[in-house]
């Protein structure tokens, strides 16, 4: 238990005050230093022996004095009341008073320090100016600095009571510091004092820990939430598990994706590779049959019941002409005829032939108008699934 | 305000203008013999919307006031109001285990805090709730130890010991100016009012209402105690102050 008087700010009675009346005051108005030369005043009356007193700060009083009073002026604070008529002493004292009510006012902070024993001295100050206080106007003043200091005074106890049961912030600070688990050994500076905090690693679960513990000191009613969820949900809290929900299955939809994307991709390829295949076998078929006679472009490509699988044709028949192994040319009629390359024209002028492009467009309307002009009843080119049904028969 | 209601399933229209800062009178004989024209089946359903509508009100911790209570659940079954209430009490405490509090008797506002003893044990549901609840209780321990006030500059001191600074983002709170001026504040934890005649502005901290309720000064310095390692009664004047408060 700290002791009560640690401040060391004791309150001194009137009566020690006259003790010391006897002290003459210097004319210290001019300047404005009267605390500083009242504690030097002080300092010195207490390292010297009482009996010397008087006379060793008369001295000191001499040196101090600028010159700007010569000595037989200066007046004497009235030690009995002479002072009644004097007007020049009066002035003087309530001079005293408000440049002592002004720096205990500027001084505020520093009075308040449980460190400092400014406010006894200012207390000890305006008593010594009451002894030559005779009139009400001065008494005034008087009264007016002792309410500055009495409400100091208050605040300083208030401060005082808190020391009395020693609660100090900061090493409260670092014992909960402690408890979130602090790591010191990893201390990244040592000016700890004037980054105000304490060096260490302060994990991320700090906070955490102290609320865990936290929650055995309150009666919290839990926070209410559907197990599985509900449509309205405002609050970020029930937003923050569905998300996090969430994420997890869709990381492994999407590491499903790609493996099934690629299968995909190798059927498709092999699909068209397939149909060139089918259609180039049925192209050369056709002309075994029937050597030395194109075909009608049309009359191979066009699927009557479907202008897409038309499409489709003319796409898969245009693999065949690009790799060389069939011919597009005009007749002389000048319609479109295919014709398969023999084999010994195809590896001359790949080049020459790779070289002529041809842009086929087609319309619905146009893909209407041919099946109609020449009359194309049925595909020439099978759909796949009724073929595969032909392979199996046979 | 008054607004026009049109009446809901029942059919019953009590008058035009509802005004629902106005209770009937709720004495019990005269609640009884509302309660004859209404069927059980009625009341039922209130109580269990009222119970609904307090646990999803109570889930951002803010105050429930009775005013909403009227005007959204209760309606046109105000004179029996203080039955529902009743019965809606027993089911948060005997399903639940919560009580509604109140926490502001002029403008009937209340809260849910929880009856049930704390169980020793592992907390397995740690969330951003957990650790705000954390950060509360060190700005709860300071205010009471400072002598249940404490300034804002005092209290941002305190704070940044602990690495948590008003004008920075921290890493779990955010923006924790905010956290603590605005959100603690509206849920009734914290009060802060501001000093007059200060420039700048200052402010004083205190416990809120909630915090009364939800904990108490003993819990506090229980909690302090365990911190620093010491004993309750380490602290004279907080522990005389906190055995006259249970």
């Amino acid at each position: 238990m700290a002791e009560s008087d640690a401040s060391g700010d004791s309150f001194s009675p009137r009566s020690s005050g006259s003790a010391r009346g006897r002290l003459s005051l210097p004319s210290a108005s001019r300047n404005g230093s009267v605390s500083q030369r009242r504690r030097r005043r002080l300092a010195a009356s207490l390292g010297r022996p009482p009996a010397s007193e008087k006379g060793d700060e008369e001295d000191e009083e001499e040196d101090e004095d600028d010159g700007e009073e010569p000595e037989s002026e200066r007046p004497r604070p009235p030690g009995s009341s002479e002072g009644g008529g004097d007007e020049r002493s009066r002035r003087m004292i309530r001079n005293q008073y408000r440049e002592l009510i002004c720096s205990v006012q500027q001084n505020r902070e520093d009075m308040l320090s449980s460190k400092s024993n400014r406010l006894t001295e200012a207390l000890e100050e305006a008593n010594q100016l009451f002894t030559g206080v005779s009139r009400a106007r001065e008494a005034a003043l008087d009264a007016q600095f002792l309410v500055l200091a009495s409400n100091l005074g208050k605040e300083k106890a208030n401060e005082l009571r808190s020391e009395i049961t020693t609660f100090d912030s900061l090493t409260f600070a670092e014992d909960l510091l402690t408890f979130m688990g602090i790591n010191r050994t990893e201390t990244e500076g040592n000016d700890s004092d004037s980054e105000n905090t304490s060096g260490g690693y302060l994990p991320s679960s700090a906070w955490y820990k102290l609320g865990e513990e936290a929650e055995k000191y309150f009666r919290r009613a839990p926070s209410f939430h559907y197990m599985l969820g509900s449509f309205k949900s405002e609050p970020p809290m029930p937003r923050q598990r569905i998300e996090r929900q969430r994420k997890a299955p869709g990381g492994e939809g999407k590491r499903a994706m790609p493996a099934q994307l690629k299968k995909m991709e190798e059927s498709h390829q092999e699909a068209t590779a397939k149909e060139v295949e089918r259609i180039l076998r049925l192209l050369q078929t056709h002309f075994r049959n029937d050597p030395r006679t194109p075909i009608f472009f049309f009359d191979l490509v066009v699927d009557p019941n479907s202008f897409a699988r038309t499409v489709e044709n003319i796409f898969h028949v245009s693999f065949i002409v690009r790799d060389g192994l069939a011919r597009l040319k005009l007749d002389d009629d000048k319609l479109p005829v295919i014709e398969p390359v023999q084999n010994e024209e195809k590896n001359d002028d790949y080049s020459a032939r790779a070289q002529n492009q041809v842009v086929i467009s087609l319309s619905h309307e146009e893909w209407r108008e041919i099946v109609e002009t020449y009359e194309i009843t049925e595909p020439m080119i099978s759909p796949p699934d009724s073929i595969e049904d032909e392979m199996e028969t046979a | 305000m008054s607004q026009r209601k049109r009446s809901r399933g029942s059919g019953l229209t009590q008058g035009d203008d509802e005004d629902f800062s106005v209770l009937p009178t709720q004495s019990p004989s005269q609640v009884q013999r509302n309660l004859e024209s209404r069927s059980q089946e009625e009341i039922d359903r209130k109580v269990t919307e009222l119970v609904q509508f307090l646990l999803v009100k109570d889930q951002k911790k803010i105050p429930i006031k009775r005013v909403d209570i009227l005007k959204k659940v209760i309606r046109e079954y105000k004179d029996v109001y203080s039955e529902i209430v009743n019965r809606a009490g027993r089911t948060l405490q005997q399903v639940f285990g919560l009580q509604m509090v109140e926490i502001d008797t002029k403008h009937h506002i209340y809260i849910l805090t929880s009856t049930l003893p704390r169980v020793e044990g592992e907390n397995l549901k740690q969330d951003i709730q957990t650790a705000k609840l954390g950060l509360l209780i060190v700005i709860l321990s300071f205010i009471f130890m400072k002598g249940n006030s404490a300034k804002d500059s005092a209290v941002w001191e305190f704070l940044r010991r602990l690495r948590v600074h008003p004008g920075e983002k921290h890493e779990v709170f955010g923006d924790v100016k905010k956290l603590v001026t605005e959100e603690l504040v509206r849920q009734k934890y914290l009060e802060v009012t501001p000093i007059p005649l200060t420039d700048p502005p200052e402010f004083n901290f205190q416990w809120g209402p909630r915090a009364a309720k939800e904990t108490s000064k003993k819990d506090i310095l229980s909690f302090v105690a365990k911190v620093q390692k010491k004993e309750p009664s380490f602290w004279i004047s907080q522990y005389n102050e906190a055995k006259a408060n249970a």
